[in-house]
């Protein structure tokens, strides 16, 4: 992709309030599923990977639809406008919960334009975004849908059928490949023989690839796609490498992993480096960040308590006028 | 009232609601100038134009799941699976997607989806196997499975309008065979209620699609033996109308089932199930199940003929249980 980039922004410093508001972002998903983690063994850590999620979904528009990846999608609905509290108490099963304990935890509302998390399986989203892409189209409107996945969904069927259809009808979507480097214990070397954003040129698509610890590149890139999918010149395919640095699960120690191997990647984890650079563009000092990291801890732990108070669902919340 | 083929109302029924509601379109493969398999889709893109009537690429799962997605924008997709065969590549969006979305939301989302394809037998004898039966057992969603040219546009038309996702599916023996009586203007069947096909006190036959044609003759057969049989169409499979099922085996307590598909974990299974746990002390013999038995329906016709339930199999379920003798009622 080559045409200048419309509206998108370019550095740092030219919107400084922008920047800290997308710091601040960052630094609410990893302290809120940090949160997550320590109550729930079986949660899906989503340390190191905060850059390509906040990037790929701060500029949409509130009309826009998101479909974030199942790994940290919290932040996106709590970006959207979804309350933090009733997000703790869809963690926790609570009755609170924008499910009410039916749907999977890391689920969220649909009031805010998203696509919501019905069952655990990896792959259909990419469809239920295509069709919001779908309806914009049918509609002639300017809408786009944003979808992220993981490098290892990119090898379920959906993957294909989705970039083709979207390909062939040209539809406002722009799919995001959160590439971590692991479907669980597989290491990507093991499923990926050539980079996922080369697939692009076989559905006749733009592809690029992008340092997903960048969350500034993100921004940019997936900027572009989405003004390409507003202008109506059709759908994108993103690869943002970025690392898992925790385990599948929060308690999964990795032993599959060699030692040592997350290293490099933790070195470079996106908010160390993007607190750096707020620094030296005198956007913030170290008082300030760890003001906000005090702030927004007291917050999540506030989210948690009030969750924590709602009740577990009872039998009202398993009812529903069904069809037997 | 107008004599049409059960394709014929197919496609009126969905002409109708796209010209009564602009957020109705069609996805599917052929659908365009081709008409549809079958003709199912004839005269729907001169009509409607590309825009309405999709010919897609051969990704039954990305249509289904485009159409899901569109649903939640508010419209109201028919994705047509050119064959009941080919659902399975479909079956994630079907049961975890359209399924799952209204309850897992609270009912914020509502998956206004009509799935419609081709099953059983045909005149051209191909994609035979009949799936129906795994739908019906997945809660949130509504399967029908008309066998008239007028519950054919009724059921469709109550489908397209449901704001849950529906699957019609469509015998393909029944396709060009009949043409009947379908009422001009609205026609609206609803979704849930079976329809009493022929009344008897003797023995209640509970039939779908193309077998109940073999049921009602089967039926006129036996009422030269002195046996009265009752014959219900389903017509509905999820939700099915237990009441009529019920009140009908109350009169008679003599039950059999009937269907193309397989017998084992068939339609008819669930059926015979509710009315043993339901109307036990009322049955007054065993209760019969015809079906196809568990091997893949084959090619060859001469094959194929012996699979395929026949009047003539109904008939003996229904003699056998009618000579049980079994305690009064």
């Amino acid at each position: 992709m080559t045409e200048a980039a419309v509206g998108a922004r370019e550095s740092v410093v030219d919107e400084p309030r922008r920047t800290l508001e997308v710091y601040r972002w960052m630094l609410w998903s990893r302290l809120f599923e940090e949160e997550c983690g320590r109550r729930n063994p079986r949660w899906f850590p989503v340390e190191g990977e905060e850059a390509t999620i906040v990037g790929s979904f701060f500029d949409l528009r509130p009309d826009d639809v998101a479909a974030p990846h199942y790994r940290g999608p919290f932040v996106v609905y709590a970006m959207r406008g979804a309350e933090p509290w009733r997000l703790a108490a869809q963690a926790l099963g609570r009755s609170d919960g924008y499910s009410r304990g039916r749907s999977v935890p890391f689920s969220g509302p649909l009031s805010v334009n998203i696509v919501p998390w019905v069952a655990g399986d990896l792959g259909t989203t990419l469809g239920v975004a295509t069709g919001a892409g779908l309806a914009f189209a049918y509609e002639g409107s300017d809408r786009v849908c944003v979808v992220s996945f993981g490098d290892g969904t990119a090898n379920r069927g959906d993957f294909h059928e989705n970039l083709n259809l979207a390909a062939c009808w040209n539809l406002p979507v722009v799919y995001v490949c959160q590439h971590n480097g692991w479907a669980i214990s597989e290491s990507a070397e093991s499923y990926l023989p050539a980079p996922i954003a080369a697939r692009a040129a076989g559905y006749g698509m733009p592809g690029e690839s992008v340092d997903g610890n960048d969350v500034d590149a993100v921004r940019e890139t997936v900027g572009r796609a989405v003004q390409r999918a507003r202008r109506g010149d059709g759908p994108s395919l993103i690869e943002a490498r970025t690392y898992r640095l925790g385990g599948h699960w929060s308690a999964d120690r990795s032993p599959y992993r060699a030692a040592g191997a997350a290293e490099p990647w933790r070195a470079r984890e996106p908010l160390a480096a993007f607190a750096a650079r707020l620094k030296e563009a005198g956007l913030a000092d170290s008082d300030a960040l760890s003001e906000l990291t005090q702030q927004l801890q007291a917050e999540v732990t506030e989210a948690f308590a009030r969750a924590e108070r709602s009740p577990e669902p009872g039998p009202d919340e398993l009812g529903w006028e069904a069809p037997p | 009232m107008s004599r049409v083929t059960f394709a014929e109302a197919l496609v009126g029924a969905i002409a109708d609601e796209m010209r009564r509601d602009p957020d109705v379109f069609l996805i599917g493969q052929d659908i365009g100038p081709f008409g549809g398999a079958m003709q199912g889709a004839r005269g729907l893109f001169d009509e409607f134009g590309p825009r309405r009537v999709r010919d897609a690429p051969i990704s039954e799962s990305a249509m289904v799941g485009a159409a899901i997605g569109a649903a939640l924008q508010g419209k109201r997709p028919i994705v047509e699976i050119s064959f009941g065969e080919f659902l399975p590549c479909a079956m994630n969006q079907i049961v975890l997607q359209a399924a799952n979305l209204r309850y897992m939301t609270d009912g914020d989302a509502r998956v206004p989806v009509t799935i419609r394809t081709r099953v059983g037998d045909g005149p051209y004898r191909g994609h035979p196997q009949s799936y129906e039966a795994w739908f019906a057992h997945v809660p949130g969603l509504k399967v029908v499975m008309p066998s008239t040219p007028a519950d054919a546009r009724g059921l469709m038309t109550a489908a397209i309008r449901d704001d849950d996702p529906v699957l019609v599916f469509e015998q393909m023996f029944l396709y060009h065979a009949i043409r009947d009586e379908v009422p001009d203007g609205e026609h609206v069947v609803p979704i849930g209620p079976a329809r009493l096909a022929r009344a008897g006190l003797d023995v209640t036959v509970v039939a779908t699609a193309w077998m109940v044609h073999r049921a009602l003759e089967a039926a006129r057969q036996l009422a030269t033996e002195g046996i009265d049989v009752e014959v219900i169409d389903l017509r509905s499979l999820a939700p099915w109308d237990d009441d009529m099922v019920l009140r009908s085996v109350h009169k008679t307590g003599r039950l059999v089932v009937a269907h193309e598909a397989w017998k084992v974990g068939g339609i008819g299974a669930e059926i015979a199930a509710a009315v043993a746990e339901r109307a036990f002390s009322h049955l007054r013999a065993p209760i019969a199940r015809v079906g196809a038995p568990s091997i893949p329906i084959p090619s060859a016709a001469p094959l194929r003929t012996r699979v395929i339930p026949s009047a003539e199999q109904i008939g003996d379920a229904v003699r056998v249980t009618a000579r049980d003798a079994g305690p009064a009622v």
